[in-house]
């Protein structure tokens, strides 16, 4: 893997990008704008599934009217992130935080897909009902959690980088 | 100014940020929290404008949902971000990415809370000054954002 990595470090645009005065700042300011629509949009979501934010409207409204963006919004982070991966992947590998990310990142997708496939499935019982049910708010509580996860082990990863 | 950014900087709180290795990233995490909350916001009213997302609400009632999140995103990125500013107090004083940024802050929230209030409250987001007005108050935010990305770079 590590070999791979480090064939990966040597390709051109590799290293253009690490060598390049504004490769980083660029691609770093991108991922942030990112992370506004991607995880504002999905906080506003959380918010709206613990039942405490646009309660007036129906969840599947948020949920389909927000998902477009918020699937844009994640390609944006998904191509950002990947690229600032590729600009130093031998070292990025080696990032205990960046491990963490990855894992906390697989979660939050498990998370997704598990209420999707569950208690999403029933939302036209519990659309404008006052309370939303606990299998919702577990999903919004757990995003939210890994969410806070993810970014902080993003900022981690940054100032606990390995040598080299 | 300078003698108040120098006691800011020399405060108990400044130092013990300054001095400690994790204390600085710490608050950057809650930093970056309130500003994907506050950006998400923020476009999300501002989107609205365009008939771009949420179209089943009118304007004023999404502008009145989002406001209190609006406000707390705004209250946690406020206080962290004076606290980071403390703990490099000096340097950041003179630095031009951070002058930028704090102008384009002020005439954001003046903004915010006056143009673009009056308008979110009506029902004439979609017209012609309603979209100025959106555009506006994203390219002042985006300003802020890329003032800050900026000042470790300059």
């Amino acid at each position: 893997m590590t070999a791979w990595f480090e064939w990966l470090a040597n390709t051109p645009m590799s290293v253009s990008i690490r060598e390049s005065l504004w490769g980083y700042p660029i691609i770093e300011t991108v991922h942030v704008l990112g992370l506004c629509l991607f995880l504002g949009f999905t906080m506003l979501l959380d918010l709206r599934l613990l039942g405490l934010s646009m309660k007036r409207t129906p969840a599947s409204e948020v949920c389909g009217k927000l998902e477009p963006w918020m699937v844009g919004g994640f390609a944006i982070m998904i191509v950002s992130g990947g690229l600032l991966f590729y600009g130093d992947p031998a070292k990025f590998y080696g990032s205990i935080f960046m491990r963490i990310k990855f894992a906390m990142l697989i979660l939050a997708g498990v998370n997704v897909l598990i209420f999707k496939l569950g208690t999403y499935r029933r939302v036209k019982d519990w659309d404008l009902r006052d309370k939303t049910p606990s299998g919702a708010k577990i999903a919004a509580g757990l995003s939210l959690v890994l969410w806070f996860g993810i970014v902080a082990a993003g900022r981690a990863i940054a100032y606990f980088l390995p040598p080299g | 100014m300078m003698p108040i950014v120098q006691w800011l900087g020399h405060s108990g709180v400044a130092q013990a940020i300054h001095n400690s290795s994790w204390l600085f990233p710490f608050i950057e995490i809650f930093h970056l929290l309130a500003l994907a909350l506050l950006g998400g916001s923020v476009i999300m009213v501002d989107l609205r404008f365009f008939g771009l997302v949420m179209t089943d609400k009118e304007l004023p009632e999404l502008s009145r949902d989002v406001q209190p999140w609006l406000r707390l995103s705004l209250a946690v990125i406020l206080t962290s971000g004076f606290l980071l500013f403390i703990s490099e107090a000096a340097k950041m004083y003179s630095n031009e990415a951070f002058r930028f940024k704090m102008l384009s802050l002020a005439l954001a929230l003046i903004f915010t809370f006056t143009i673009h209030a009056r308008f979110t409250r009506s029902e004439s987001g979609a017209s012609f000054s309603g979209k100025l007005v959106a555009l506006t108050s994203m390219a002042l935010w985006a300003c802020v954002g890329l003032g800050g990305r900026a000042i470790g770079f300059v």
